[in-house]
């Protein structure tokens, strides 16, 4: 339990109203956007400025009292979850864009601002921050930043890592550092911001960022390419990469997601196929994404596509997009759902459908899949339709082969969620061990007392 | 469940507590969320807690009750809700067990639970309470006053337009047939609510005359009373709102079709068997009874399916620039936004023009504004910033209590905009 006297410093740094102590605001920040794991924080501040946090850190340092750090709750590994107690410092109330700077395609931003918030605003002057995390409703840039997080968008314009110019960030000392730039070029020395980009809170706290920028493509286009054959599907994926063309995004829906997405969303999708590609083309002309559809029409359509379809208009675009985005929404609206988060190199995409497959069908589990297959990062799902713990146990184990599976085809643990609590136990198989020894000598540098988000991405 | 009749009203609302996965989506579209930024704003959180309170890890405490209030129930979380969860009723649940639990607060008690369910004293003591108007409390300019008494606790400061001098049922009769030359084509109970009675009575006439000039006989019932929206579609005074839908029952029992120009009360009468259902009995007839319920634009557009030609400007209207807020109870509880929409649109020498975010709410929600009246403001500043990108004249809605709060708030922003309910638009 924290002092009443510790309370009482905060307090005063924060501002009584930015200090919550009641249980039924602690409740409301003991889990992260999954809920697999539950704990209960001693209190939640939200500071204003890096001199408050700095000021916060350092009381935090001297009690060793656990600090972690949150923004929208949007992430689900269990990063954000207070899972040894102690502070959860919510950055919500930093939500400001400090400057877009047309000129220089750069924005300097607080962590709290929204990524919808930040794309909207950025719109109106014909930009773009393209890395899009599908949580961008209500995902923080922070905490965009701290997860390095990716979405669709990722098999042409890369994750946030590639946006990230320069950072402040406090440490665990209470010191403030600047690290990186406005620079589009900068090679002065380590490049310590990457660092700070996806070290899920456990290094320092992010209270400012630079980002890169680009212009916002005008013209767009999106197609439905359905398939009688999930690995066909994938063949297609490898098929346009190799053409010549980078589309701007490559979703794979499978026909148990397309099933339950049509319920929610109906788009009079073939309830017999096997699965759907859903290919985005985007340019500074209408003529430029127009004909790279075209070119992948093509290529899809000699590869084994049953059918394809082209959104008609900016309203019908919304729509799939918006299907898209909510099919996880929608799955769990009738069953619950382990999933996985693997990505595999894109040739070998086929290949990881058959196995996956494959190995559902001999546990007689129910297995789906969903993802970024234009990045080859996948979303392996077992559905279960009641609650039954022996379920649970046997769609974990087999997650675990799929998470074999992913590696041995050359793929990684984690493609944009991020370690966590949730896959902390595969480290050690997903990543060489003297790596694993270099980051926690790192963590040990910067976090001496182990005060940042202690408990997460490597078991204890 | 666990201790069932301690949540006895929750759980009827179980799936909907359950549906929530925690997404934090609603982030982006609770209004409250959006001003306060903490995580007990927002639906997810709202339902975390109530998920905590049934497993015993939290009580009905002033702390929970604090936060079961500051929710709007507008029901933007759940339109965009990806699982489909719909949180407020859930919400709205909880309160009525708190109630159950641990009653109302007494001003509340005393307004809600006496005065609101006795129509004829309620308006005495508003008509007492108007004579005072202007003596306790400085005028404001034009026809908007501060008003005391009866409405010092939605008062605050706030500019709310005048009590009535007198009220609309004063004015109308019983039974008001269309006039002589015109066929009577239907004919339907007419649904007064409490603040078109009190304070915009000028509505429910427009209402009447242009439903008789239509070939609508309008049956207007002395004795019906108020939906009870404020005591149990807000407060969560579940057995209350029972006796008071009991009595609305009764009194529209020999109409087929039972129509309101109140965007709240159409939608409150249409979810009596949602909410205060708690036995088949009270199923089977609120069932059938909010069945017969019509809002005014739904029946003038699906049921009576009037031509375009039937709709002109009503003399104050005539010429004018008119913008469309949508009432939370209209648009997200009912459905209802195309029907307005058509209806501005068809009146000829009346220009269109629609508002940003038309559907986010107004932030009165009823007593949360009086509850929560700085929160309120903020939350409609955004409305407001709205309202002036149209650069509209009036702005037209067809539920008071938006009237009430953009009145009130467009006067804070020295913004010209009138506001009227849809009706006042039609000659």
């Amino acid at each position: 339990m924290l002092e009443r006297e510790f309370i009482s410093q905060l307090e005063k740094i924060l501002g009584e109203k930015n200090v919550l102590t009641s249980k039924e605001d602690l409740t409301c920040y003991s889990y992260d956007a999954v809920g697999t794991w539950i704990h209960l924080p001693e209190v939640v501040i939200f500071p204003t400025d890096a001199e408050q946090i700095s000021k916060v850190l350092k009381l935090a340092d001297e009690g060793k009292i656990p600090v972690t750090a949150r923004g929208g709750g949007t992430n689900v590994c269990g990063a954000s979850v207070p899972i040894k107690g102690g502070i959860v410092l919510c950055l919500t109330k930093m939500n400001k864009i400090l400057e877009i700077n047309k000129a220089n395609l750069t924005a300097m931003v607080e962590p709290g601002v929204v990524l919808q918030d930040f794309n909207m605003a950025l719109a109106q002057q014909g930009l773009l921050f393209p890395p899009d995390p599908q949580s961008f409703f209500g995902c923080t840039m922070g905490g965009a930043v701290a997860e390095n997080a990716g979405g669709p968008a990722c098999v042409k314009y890369g994750v946030v890592r590639q946006y990230v110019l320069g950072l402040e960030v406090v440490l665990a000392s209470g010191q403030i550092v600047k690290l990186g730039g406005v620079t589009a070029k900068n090679r002065t020395g380590y490049e310590l911001g990457a660092l700070f980009t996806g070290s899920e809170g456990t290094l320092g706290i992010i209270t400012k960022i630079v980002f890169r920028l680009l212009p916002l493509p005008t013209a767009k286009t999106l197609t439905l390419v359905v398939y009688d054959d999930l690995s066909v599907a994938g063949e297609s994926v490898s098929r346009i990469l190799a053409s010549g063309v980078v589309p701007s995004k490559i979703e794979l829906l499978d026909d148990v997601f397309m099933g339950y997405t049509e319920k929610v969303v109906p788009l009079g999708l073939p309830t017999d196929a096997a699965g759907t590609l859903l290919i985005e083309t985007d340019g500074a002309t209408p003529e430029v994404a127009e004909r790279e559809r075209d070119l992948i029409v093509e290529v899809c359509t000699k590869g084994g596509a049953r059918e394809v379809r082209v959104a008609k208009d900016a309203a019908e675009m919304t729509k799939w997009v918006m299907a898209r985005a909510g099919a996880m929404g929608a799955i769990l609206r009738s069953v619950t759902a382990v999933q996985e988060d693997i990505a595999v190199p894109r040739d070998k995409i086929p290949e990881f459908i058959r196995k996956a497959k494959d190995l559902w069908k001999q546990r007689g589990l129910r297995g789906s899949i969903l993802g970024h297959a234009g990045d080859g990062n996948l979303h392996p799902a077992v559905l279960m339709d009641h609650k039954s713990e022996e379920l649970y146990r046997k769609a974990m184990e087999a997650m675990e082969e799929v998470i074999d599976i992913a590696l041995s085809l050359g793929g990684v643990l984690s493609g944009e969620h991020g370690i966590g609590l949730e896959k902390q136990k595969f480290l050690k198989k997903a990543m060489d061990p003297v790596a694993i020894e270099l980051m926690k000598k790192i963590k040990g540098l910067l976090d001496p007392n182990n005060i940042l988000n202690p408990g997460k991405i490597w078991e204890a | 469940m666990g201790n069932s009749d301690k949540f006895k009203e929750i759980s009827r609302f179980e799936t909907d507590l359950n549906r929530c996965v925690l997404c934090g989506f609603c982030t982006f579209f609770c209004p409250v969320y959006r001003e306060e930024l903490v995580e007990s704003s927002l639906a997810r959180g709202k339902i975390m807690m109530i998920r905590a309170l049934i497993r015993g890890e939290l009580e009905f405490s002033k702390e929970f009750s604090e936060r079961l209030n500051t929710c709007l129930l507008c029901m933007a979380c759940t339109a965009k809700c990806p699982a489909g969860a719909q949180v407020p009723p859930a919400i709205l649940a909880a309160r009525a067990d708190r109630v159950r639990a641990k009653g109302l607060p007494f001003w509340k008690g005393l307004i809600l639970r006496y005065l609101l369910p006795h129509r004829r004293l309620f308006g005495n003591t508003v008509k007492v309470a108007s004579k005072f108007q202007g003596i306790f409390m400085p005028r404001a300019e034009g026809s908007i006053r501060h008003l005391a008494f009866f409405l010092s606790a939605l008062g605050k400061g706030r500019r709310i337009p005048e009590i009535a001098g007198k009220f609309l049922r004063q004015q109308v009769p019983v039974v008001a047939k269309p006039p002589v030359g015109v066929e009577t084509k239907m004919r339907v109970g007419y649904f007064i609510g409490c603040a078109n009675d009190f304070i915009f009575p000028q509505v429910g006439k427009k209402t009447i005359n242009f439903l008789n000039k239509n070939g609508v006989e309008v049956i207007i019932p002395k004795e019906q009373g108020c939906c009870g929206a404020p005591v149990w579609f807000g407060a969560g005074d579940f057995e209350t709102g029972r006796k008071m839908a009991d009595k609305i029952l009764k009194v529209f029992q020999d109409v087929d079709i039972i129509v309101t120009d109140c965007a709240t009360c159409s939608s409150a009468l249409k979810e009596y068997p949602k909410f205060l259902a708690d036995t088949p009995e009270r199923m089977d007839s609120y069932s059938k009874f909010s069945a017969k319920v019509k809002d005014i634009s739904e029946f003038l557009v699906d049921v009576l399916k009037l031509p375009a030609s039937a709709y002109r400007a009503s003399a104050q209207a005539k010429g004018l620039k008119v913008t469309w807020h949508d009432p939370c109870h209209l648009n997200r509880y009912q459905g209802l936004n195309k029907q307005p929409r058509q209806i501005i649109q068809s009146i000829p020498g009346i220009e269109f023009v629609e508002m940003p975010n038309a559907d986010r709410c107004c932030g009165m929600a009823g007593t949360f504004s009086v509850d929560y009246y700085g929160l309120s403001k903020k939350i409609t500043d955004q409305k407001i910033e709205g309202i002036r990108a149209t650069g509209a004249d009036v702005v037209v809605t067809e539920c008071p209590g938006c009237m009430i709060q953009l009145i009130d708030n467009l006067a804070r922003h020295e913004m010209p905009q009138k506001v009227m309910n849809l009706m006042e638009l039609l000659e």
